[in-house]
């Protein structure tokens, strides 16, 4: 008993950025989170991991050559491939935002690489699934792009996108949802990661018709606590790091109509998500990852 | 010390330390980078504003704390030229401007009258104010009031002539105007105060009436110019004199007219004094005017010209009455009259039998050798003659001592000569130097006398020289218009060596000026001068001025008048006696453009206005008793030390508190 609980409290700090942010390889990072997050998940029938077969689906191109049933095949001449209980989505799209706005916070970590742990592990635990990972990063431009897979190959090429993400420039959501239009038809779920600094109806604007696509869409809005509760003893010229633009504040401000504000926004993103069937979850980058993965399941869940 | 020390200047410099502390504080102490400014507010412009003035605040102060640290090491010295004295409320200010020539050059005047607006604005409200300008006279300008408007509208007319100004003049005007002035009187002289302007006497610069002497200087600096000293007659032409003031090398070009034809012109390259010669010039008959213009770049350009009168009259003939005609009477008056160097007149002697006493008429003075030998009718007619304008030099020789009275004059004789009876010569024992025909003779104390006439003297004659017995040895009679000039001794070298005395010559000279009148009619004045027309021969007539105009009207041309002459140029005089051209100029000492030394004005002031120890000599513009300001800068020092310390923990405190 008391092995068992030191084996999930080590797995446990594993789930905290501080530590991660010691481990230099993502791939390392993603495998220790989900790990550390599966050891203390509670074994549930609504979030089972089940192998027991479920049903024949027809082969599609992207689906991993492992399940194709070739008894069937043989039989029938017909490829299928075997679905199993709690497989039911057939892929997971991270939308990783990589403007300059990213690069702020710390430390431990920045809003970016918190952003780049949370897109490693939900790609290595979809890829436990098995889903089909693809990935997107972003800023103003669509920097990197990875199309959704389930081969087992592909979880390296998506870590590595994500990985390789650095904070620059200013962020539009336009372009990565149109372009994430174009390349995906298939329904799925879509989670996006990005601080969210934004116009609302803009971000509606691209959000909108993913969720009229029938994707699920998840909006993950990463901010360090500097943001939330920021702390100044005197006036401060505070710039901007993608516009560059300079605004002297009070700390009186920042103190008490700052906060307002910004609660304010993240409640007006939230709701706006909630009218588009979208969902939003706020994560603090000092926050341990567990909780992004357990909205993972959660939606993962509701979409089956 | 210094404001140019570099000292001081190091000192000045350190000012840039709390320049560069309080840039490098707004610049690098509060900037940071955030995520995104879009839920950010600029701070409230007031809160924001308000902190910028707080630092500029302390920064000012620290800048000032370093400024007066340097300052009161370098011990200033105050002396503010346009800072007027604190005059007492009540009393009268006069506002004299100096309008004489020297004033004319460029800027000076308009700075002269800016002055006097600063006075006359800066006088108290409850005095009374006047108006003055001086050049040879004082004239009063406005009338005296508490209106300040009035004298301001006065200003404007006020312009700078061709006139010299002397100061001892003017301060003795303002005394006479004073008088009846409301005390304490304070006079605002506003001049470029000529060294030249200057009396001779100090004392005669001190007016009893005025309580405060304020003077203003200006046109200071280093003036240079050139000017026209003389215009000399010589026997082969025209010496021209021309002097440059100042130190500088600048060419100029002396033009020559006659009649107002150009006639040449002389180049002249450096300063100080050049005489340029002219040849000789083909003059006409009487009067001629001859114009001097220097084409110069000079400060001063109203003594740029010279106006002279070149006469070309034959010489007069003057009856000598003797008894004979090749005796040597006529050989030493002859010479004499030779020896003038205007050679203005000729002997023409007249054998007293064949003398006719009609034609003395034509003549401006006659000669008789001896008075003894005139006849009754001679006398009369001589008599009638000198009652009517004319004039006679007579010598009392031989024949008259036979006489008990002299002919014409009527002096009685008396029997005997002291000098005949003692056997021994007389000399000289007492002159009137101060009459016209013997200022400007020498070695009569030479003369010797061994026989005089015992004349006794009237009470209408003026004895002009007596001798050491002090009996008359020449007499002065006015009869009527004319005069008698009587000398009591012969022509002849018989009982007085007079005729072969050098003395003789300059007396017969100036005998002949006199007694003609040509001493009277002066052809060359300086502007300003007073012409009385009765010395022109008449007593009344016309003066055209050198812009054409008539300076008498109508009615004045009938009595005797004074005119001044204020105008450089030709006036034209026309009398009953004949038409005479006289030349006006500027004063020469208006050209010498040096102002007095500060030390004169100091004493000047204080012995005007008993004040020697600050305040009152502020004004000058040269220097003013000055005032160090050390001790007062060291207690604003002090102020600005508490005040800066105070701002600055003022504005730590909510640093560190937060």
């Amino acid at each position: 008993m008391s092995g068992l609980q030191a084996s999930q409290s080590t797995a446990r700090e594993l789930l905290n950025p501080e530590v991660l942010s010691h481990l230099k390889n993502l791939d390392l990072v993603a495998r220790s989170v989900v790990e550390g997050f599966l050891i203390g998940l509670h074994r549930s029938p609504r979030f089972g991991f089940s192998q027991e077969f479920a049903e024949y689906r027809s082969y599609a191109e992207g689906d991993d050559p492992r399940f194709i049933d070739w008894n069937v095949y043989a039989r029938s001449d017909r490829m299928v491939v075997k679905r199993f209980l709690g497989d039911t989505n057939s892929h997971l799209m991270l939308l990783l935002d990589a403007s300059a706005s990213m690069g702020f916070g710390g430390p431990p970590v920045s809003k970016l690489r918190y952003g780049q742990f949370l897109a490693a592990s939900l790609a290595f635990l979809a890829s436990r699934q098995p889903d089909a990972v693809g990935c997107m990063v972003f800023d103003e431009e669509v920097r990197d792009y990875r199309a959704p897979s389930s081969r087992s190959g592909k979880l390296q090429s998506i870590l590595h996108c994500i990985d390789s993400a650095e904070a620059r420039t200013g962020t539009k959501f336009d372009k990565p949802f149109d372009k994430f239009r174009e390349q995906v038809t298939r329904r799925g779920l879509v989670a996006v990661i990005s601080d969210f600094y934004c116009d609302i109806d803009k971000l509606l604007d691209g959000v909108r018709p993913l969720a009229w696509q029938g994707q699920d869409v998840v909006l993950f809005q990463v901010l360090d606590t500097q943001e939330l509760n920021p702390d100044f003893k005197s006036n401060v010229l505070l710039e901007d790091l993608e516009t560059g633009e300079a605004v002297e504040v009070a700390p009186q401000f920042m103190r008490d109509a700052y906060p307002q504000r910004m609660r304010a926004h993240i409640d007006s993103l939230s709701k706006a998500a909630a009218g588009i069937g979208a969902d939003h979850v706020l994560v603090k980058t000092s926050d341990s990852l567990d909780q992004a993965l357990r909205n993972y399941l959660l939606f993962r869940q509701r979409r089956s | 010390m210094s404001f140019l020390a570099p000292m001081f200047l190091l000192g000045i410099a350190v000012i840039a330390f709390p320049f560069w502390l309080h840039r490098l504080q707004t610049q690098s102490s509060d900037r940071k980078p955030f995520s995104s400014a879009m839920l950010l507010e600029t701070t409230e412009q007031q809160i924001h504003v308000r902190k910028k003035l707080k630092y500029l605040l302390l920064l000012a102060l620290r800048v000032a704390l370093l400024l007066l640290l340097a300052l009161v090491f370098a011990k200033p010295l105050w002396t503010d030229p346009d800072t007027l004295p604190v005059p007492t409320p009540e009393g009268t200010h006069l506002i004299m401007i100096d309008t004489s020539a020297s004033m004319s050059r460029s800027g000076v005047f308009d700075q002269a009258v800016a002055q006097a607006r600063r006075a006359i604005e800066a006088a108290p409200g409850g005095a009374l104010l006047q108006l003055l300008s001086a050049d040879s006279g004082l004239h009063i300008e406005s009338e005296l009031t508490a209106d300040r408007s009035t004298a301001n509208a006065s200003l404007a007319a006020i312009r700078p002539g061709a006139l010299r100004l002397d100061y001892g003049d003017a301060v003795a005007a303002v005394n006479r105007l004073t008088e009846s002035l409301p005390p304490p009187v304070t006079l605002h002289f506003i001049s470029d105060f000529q060294d030249s302007g200057m009396p001779v006497r100090f004392a005669d610069l001190v007016s009893s009436a005025v309580a405060t002497l304020v003077p203003y200087v200006v046109g200071s600096g280093e003036p240079f110019n050139w000017t026209i000293e003389t215009v000399r007659e010589t026997a082969g032409g025209v010496d021209v004199s021309v002097f440059g003031f100042g130190q500088f090398e600048r060419a100029a070009t002396v033009e020559l007219s006659l009649n107002g034809e150009a006639v040449g012109e002389h180049g002249i390259i450096s300063g100080g004094q050049t005489i340029a010669q002219f040849d000789v010039l083909q003059t006409q008959e009487g009067d001629n005017r001859l114009e001097v213009r220097l084409d110069a770049d000079d400060d001063l350009h109203v003594d740029n010209q010279r106006f002279y009168v070149l006469e070309n009259v034959p010489p007069a003939p003057i009856p000598l009455i003797t008894l004979n005609r090749d005796g040597l009477p006529v050989t030493y008056l002859s010479a004499a009259l030779q020896s003038d160097r205007n050679n203005a007149y000729r002997v023409e002697p007249m054998v007293i039998g064949e003398f006719d006493s009609r034609t003395l008429s034509r003549y401006p003075w006659v000669v008789v050798d001896d008075i003894g030998t005139v006849s009754v009718e001679l006398e009369t007619a001589l008599a009638d003659y000198i009652r009517n304008g004319g004039n006679l030099l007579a010598f009392a020789g031989m024949r008259t001592a036979t006489s008990t009275r002299i002919p014409v004059s009527g002096n009685s004789i008396r029997p005997a000569s002291v000098g005949a009876v003692a056997n021994r010569f007389l000399s000289i024992g007492q002159i009137d130097t101060g009459h016209p025909v013997l200022s400007a003779t020498e070695g009569w104390y030479s003369v010797n006398v061994s026989q005089s006439i015992p004349i006794d003297a009237h009470n209408d004659d003026q004895i002009l020289i007596r001798l050491e017995n002090d009996e008359p040895f020449l007499i002065e009679r006015k009869l009527g218009l004319g005069r008698l000039l009587l000398v009591a001794g012969g022509l002849d070298n018989q009982w007085n060596d007079l005729p072969i005395r050098p003395v003789f010559v300059g007396f017969i000279i100036e005998a002949a000026r006199y007694l003609s009148g040509a001493d009277r009619l002066s052809k060359a004045f300086t502007a300003g001068a007073t012409l009385p027309l009765s010395m022109t021969g008449g007593t009344s007539g016309q003066v055209i001025d050198p812009d054409g105009n008539n300076v008498l009207s109508l009615a004045d041309t009938t009595r005797a008048q004074q005119i001044k002459l204020n105008k450089p140029g030709f006036y034209e005089v026309y009398t009953a006696q004949g038409n005479y051209v006289v030349a006006v100029n500027t004063d020469s000492r208006e050209s010498q453009l040096q102002a007095v030394s500060e030390e004169t004005l100091h004493r000047w002031v204080a012995a005007m206005g008993g004040q020697t120890d600050g305040a009152a000599l502020s004004p000058f513009e040269i220097e003013a008793e000055p005032i160090e300001l050390w001790h007062v800068l060291l207690f604003i020092l002090a102020l600005v030390l508490v005040a800066e310390s105070l701002l600055g923990n003022a504005y730590l405190t909510p640093r560190t508190t937060n």
